[in-house]
Parts: structure tokens; sequence; C-alpha cells
């Protein structure tokens, strides 16, 4: 990750020359995050840690209240930084590479109020550049279990439904990887049980999901990588 | 795309938020009630000091409106949704600036010369007026942007905000109040207005880079 | 050259700068109260009159050097401002925020002995004149940058490199903000010392030697006042290092 000056977009960049993301992907991605370290308020949050994630397979990041978690999520999302460490993205450091190709579903949705759900959706796909067509709009919202719900501003619907109207997301912008910090929180059994579905097929397609999620036994078990985050102890070094 | 995407969102937002926009002419107006009744309604005051009073009026009418430009979105997340969609920061930005012009600068041009009308401005200083405004309403608005993603985190931010952009703003009105004087008193106002398009040219060049740099720093 | 760029590195850690710099701290102290002493005593006292104000100008042996040291200090603000935003560099950061209260309170000071000059010569405590405008504009600068860094006391590199954003912006904001507030109006006598080397006001020697006097012992105090802010700043923010034990119980050694 570029730090400061580097990383800030002072230029009006063009876009990259790729027709299709999905052409270039003649190996598998593959995300790599070395020795990486974040902070809070100055103090280091955990231990270095490291991960190797390839497409097609699934980390669950574990630890207590307060040991990083979120914070390490939106490191590796783009939103964050990483103190210390080294974050590569098909062998290379490129930020925008991974942006084109990852997607973050943290605590706070995303999701806006006086929104309708279908606008909403139509805003994620147009900002990110993926064309989109109602009837898919409104065949996701059915998956989601919020059909019929197409015109209902965001903010009517309740916790549980924000979240799936948020997760509905990833089923329209069709992303590698999706890093997901605690999905499972507000939903109901058949909603948990359809996220569940959803990551399952989406790693079985070749996708990559980085997840935090405690009480989810089902999905720790569908896990490739399991990473438990150790609170920094300062003087250990 | 992107650009009009974010355009489109925000006016929508803003546009369905009606206090949103109504809320600075209606601070106009119940200001501008006060000036008569403090001042006394002779004709002749009110229109010595009508065009640093709509102008001033304008400035503060749009300050108010500042607050939440990054607030609301970093409140609610959607700031992590455009800031990871790949778009150049800048760019996003320019793209809520000229939102929130639309829908908060346009209204309060066309609505100056109600106020000017009701502080007996000189008929002939109407166009001045509005060209003025024109100029520098979007100053206001990108200005407004690096104000606000600096205090897109604070509870309360309101007050910080305007200690942080007054002094950026100050040259601006003193172009500007200048420029409807200068006319309201039969001078030419071009070299005013001249150094008004001035500052908006340099504000079009760094505020989007001050704000997000503001915006970067905000999310490490 | 070699020494130079030893110290140069050595300035930018802040174990050494704090190590360097603690022995600086007596002597600025000692020149600045000394100067000051001098200065005030020579102005006040054996100075001439002024054959238009009389008495009543001798208060611009506080007021000018202030007025100096407000802007002085606002350029050093900036020029750390910019290295803390593009290196990152943790001493130019405390340096900065050392600086910020020791500015605003001469530009405040500035303002204040402004006024009281202001009542005499003018007949007014305040009037709207370019240089006391732009100053109290200096002012809402100070208390921006100020305040933005207490907005975010909690996360302090955050709040300095906001700071930091905040002090680069009015730096490159403050020649906009003098052109225009001169543009805009301008009814106050002419500088007291123009470079061109005649003194419009000050006529001899013996008015311009306590000036000279006091802006040296401000730009001592500043230093004094500063280096004991910034490491203050530094043994706060970086109170989980080694250095900042090993410091801390130098000290009380020395002492018991």
């Amino acid at each position: 990750m570029g730090s400061g000056l580097l990383s800030m977009p002072f230029f009006i960049k063009s876009k990259p020359q790729s027709s299709s993301p999905k052409s270039i992907l003649l190996t598998t991605p593959s995300l790599q995050i070395i020795n990486a370290q974040c902070q809070r308020s100055g103090e280091s949050l955990f231990t270095p840690t490291s991960l190797q994630l390839n497409a097609g397979e699934l980390a669950v990041i574990a630890g207590p209240n307060g040991s990083g978690k979120t914070t390490l999520m939106e490191a590796v999302a783009g939103l964050g930084l990483f103190t210390q460490g080294e974050f590569l993205f098909n062998n290379r450091q490129s930020h925008e590479e991974w942006l084109e190709h990852s997607h973050y579903l943290g605590h706070k949705l995303g999701n806006k109020g006086n929104l309708s759900c279908e606008e909403n959706l139509r805003f994620i796909c147009h900002i990110n550049q993926v064309q989109v067509s109602t009837d898919e709009i409104e065949s996701v919202l059915e998956q989601a279990g919020l059909g019929g719900y197409d015109y209902h501003f965001a903010s009517d619907l309740s916790a549980g439904q924000k979240k799936r109207l948020a997760l509905g997301r990833l089923l329209l912008l069709k992303k590698t990887y999706w890093l997901l910090d605690e999905p499972f929180v507000n939903l109901d059994q058949a909603g948990c049980d359809w996220l569940y579905q959803i990551i399952k097929n989406h790693v079985k397609q070749g996708g990559a999901v980085i997840i935090t999620a405690h009480d989810q036994k089902k999905i720790h078990e569908l896990a490739q990588h399991y990473i438990t985050l150790q609170p920094f102890v300062e003087g250990v070094e | 795309m992107q650009f009009w995407a974010l355009f489109k969102r925000d006016v929508l937002v803003a546009w369905r938020r009606k206090a949103n926009v109504y809320q600075p002419l209606v601070f106009q107006l119940l200001v501008v009630t006060m000036f008569p009744l403090g001042l006394g309604a002779g004709a002749q005051t009110l229109s010595k000091i009508a065009p640093a009073v709509v102008w001033i009026l304008a400035l503060l009418s749009t300050l108010i409106t500042l607050e939440n430009i990054f607030k609301d979105d970093f409140e609610d997340g959607s700031l992590g949704v455009y800031v990871l969609s790949g778009m150049s920061l800048p760019l996003a930005i320019l793209s809520k600036t000229t939102a929130h012009w639309c829908t908060t600068g346009i209204p309060v041009i066309l609505f100056a010369p109600v106020i000017a009308m009701l502080l007996h401005l000189p008929e002939h200083a109407y166009g001045i007026l509005m060209l003025s405004l024109a100029i520098a309403t979007p100053i206001f608005s990108l200005l407004g942007t690096v104000g606000s993603a600096l205090i897109m985190n604070i509870k309360n931010g309101g007050m910080l905000l305007s200690v942080l952009i007054m002094p950026l703003l100050a040259p601006v009105l003193i172009f500007g109040a200048g420029a409807v004087l200068e006319t309201a008193l039969s001078n030419s106002a071009s070299t005013h207005l001249l150094l008004l398009s001035g500052s908006l040219v340099l504000s079009l060049t760094l505020a989007p880079l001050a704000a997000a740099a503001a915006i970067r720093i905000n999310l490490e | 050259m070699n020494k130079i760029v030893k110290f140069y590195h050595e300035m930018g850690s802040p174990p050494s700068f704090y190590r360097i710099t603690q022995h600086w701290l007596m002597p600025m102290l000692i020149l600045a109260i000394g100067l000051t002493f001098y200065g005030l005593i020579d102005g006040l006292f054996f100075a001439p009159e002024d054959y238009q104000q009389g008495d009543s100008y001798r208060i611009i042996f506080v007021h000018v050097p202030a007025a100096w040291m407000s802007m002085f200090i606002y350029a050093i603000i900036g020029v750390c401002g910019i290295i803390t935003f593009v290196w990152r560099m943790k001493v130019a950061e405390a340096v900065m925020m050392a600086s910020v209260p020791i500015g605003a309170l001469f530009t405040a000071i500035t303002l204040l002995t402004g006024m009281l000059w202001g009542k005499p010569m003018w007949g007014t405590y305040w009037d709207w004149d370019a240089r006391m405008t732009s100053q109290l504009i200096l002012l809402f600068l100070y208390i921006g940058v100020a305040g933005i860094y207490a907005a975010y006391e909690e996360e302090p590199r955050k709040a300095a490199r906001l700071a930091a954003l905040v002090a680069i912006i009015g730096l490159v904001n403050l020649p906009i903000i003098r052109y225009s507030v001169y543009w805009w109006t301008s009814i106050h006598q002419t500088s007291s010392i123009t470079l061109s080397g005649g003194s419009e006001g000050i006529h001899s020697w013996d008015m311009l030697r306590p000036l000279l006097v006091m802006a040296l012992a401000t730009k001592f105090y500043y230093i004094y006042s500063m280096l004991t802010r910034t490491h203050t700043y530094l043994l706060k923010t970086e109170s989980n290092k080694k250095w900042v034990a090993n410091a801390v119980t130098k000290t009380k050694g020395v002492q018991s």
C-alpha cells in the first residue's frame, strides 16, 4: 500500500486500458498480505499477520472484540492503512487493480436512506461502472428476499432488510474478492442460510471471500484459512 | 459515467430532503426581515447596505448547508462506496460539488433579486448581483467541500467549519460585495468580477485536491 | 558539510532532537529575558520622543516585534505543515503544533497593542484598516489550525495531519487575503521600517536599536517556548517508546 502522497490521486487518472477486467485474469488472482499491522490511536492492534488468499478460497478472521478485525478489513479493502507489512495483489502493489476486483461491505452498509432499494442498487452498479438492467435488479431483490420492495426507501426497511439490500450488491457487481465484515449480524435464520449459500457458491465458482463472523460454525468449516488476531503487546518485539 | 451517477444520486437525495433546498432561502428571508426592524425602514438606509447584506446573506445561507456534504456519506458508509469504486477521488468531489451547487447555489442566485428588492437595491445593480453570485456560489460549494471534508468525523463541527472557511471566503466576499457596491454607485465592476473569476479558477483547481487529501487522512 | 547532513538527520528523529535541544532551553530563556529587559528599558526610557506622536509611539517596541513574529511563526507552521503532510516527519509535526499557540498569542498581542495605540492616534480602538483586518483574519487561521487539532485530539497523528493540511491551505490563502484586504482599503500609515534602507516612521538609530533588540528577544522567546512545547508534545505522543522512559528517568535522577 503506497502511503500518503503516493496513494493520493492528485491527478485525474485515465481508466486502465483493459476492455474487460476478466480478460486479464489468465492466472488465478491472488491476494497476499505479509506481516501486516494496523494501528488505532497510534497503538498497534495485533501482531504482524499474514494471509495468502487465492481465488476459490475462503478466509475467516477471528479474534476477541477490539482486536482490530474491522480495522484490518478496512485496511485490506483500501479504506485504511497498514502501518507495516506488504500488500500484494497478483504480485503487484496495484491499488487500482485490487479495487477493480474487490468489494467491501462493512458495518456501515452504505445504503442511502432516502433512495429506494432499486435506486440504491442502480447507483452502486453505476459508480462501479457495471451496466445493469431493471430485470437484473428485480431478480437480485427477489433473491435477497426483498421482492416487491423495489420502490421502498432504504430507511423504511428493518435492520435485517437493510443488510439484505447491501448484500444484494455482491450479486450484481460480480467482483472476485468479497470482504465481508460481520455480514451475518441482524440476519434472521433464512437470511443466514441464504448468505451461507451465496458465499459457498461464490467460492465454488472461483471467487474469494474474507469474512469476519463469530458464531457461524458452518462458515468456519468452509474456510481454507482461519486467522486469529493476537493482541499486540508493546515491548515483546 | 461515474461522475454523473454520483451527481444524480446527490441531487436526488437533496431533492427528496426538501429542507436542504428551501432552508437557505427561508434563512435569508428571516434575516432580511430583521434588518428593517433593527435599522429602520428608510429606503435610503437600506439601499446603502443592500449590496453587502444581499451578499452576506447568500454566503451565510450557503454556510449552513455545508456541514453535511460528506458527513452524511461518512456516517451511512456510502463514502466508502465511492472511495472504493476506483473513481478518482478529486473527480468524485467535483461531482458532489456540482450537485451541491445545483441544489443550493442556483436557488440562492435566483432568490437574490427578491432579497435585493426587499432592501431597495438600485435596480441597475441586479444584473451584476446575479452575475457576481453566479461566479461566487461555485466557490462557496468548492471551498465548502474542503471544510466539510475536514470536519466529517466530528460531532457538531459546524462552528469549526465556519472558522476554517471564513478566512478562505473573506477575499471572495470582498470581491463580490465590492462588485455590487461599485455598480450601485454607478462605477465599473469589471476589476472585481475578474478577480472573482480568478478566485473561481483557483478554487476549482485546488479545492478538490485539498478535500481529497482531507478525506484520505480522515479514512486512515 | 557532512556534519550538517548528520545534524539534519539527527534533528529529524525525536530522541536525538530531544537530546540535542534540551541543552538549548536555558541559554534561550536567559537571552530572551535579558534582551527584553534591555530592549524595554532602552525603548521606554532612552529612545527619543517622536515629534508627532509623543510618548505614545513607544508601544511599537512591543507591537512591531509581535507583528513580525505573528507572520514569521505562521510561515514556520506552514513549512512544518508541508513537511508533516508530505514526509510525515514527527518532529515537524511537533514543532508545528507547538508553534500554534505561541503564534496565536503574538497575533493577539499585536491586535491588542494595536488597539491601545489606535486610541490616542486615531481616536478609536478599532479601525477596519487593511493591516488590522488581515491580522484579525490571521488570528482566525491560527484558531482554525488549533481547532481542527483539538477536535481530533484522541488520534494525534490524524489530528496533526489534518492540522497540517489546514495550515497549508492557510499558507496558500494568506497572500490572497492580504492582497485582497489591502486592495479593499488602505488608510493605515506606511510600514514602520522599509527594506530600502531609509526608515520613514523611525528616524534615528536610538529608536531603531531597541526595536531590533526587542525583535531578537521575541525570536529567542519563541525558540525557548517552542522547544519546551515541542518536548512536551514529543514526550506525550511517544509515551510508549523506550527513549521517553529513559529521558524521564534521567531527568528524575538528576533532580534526586
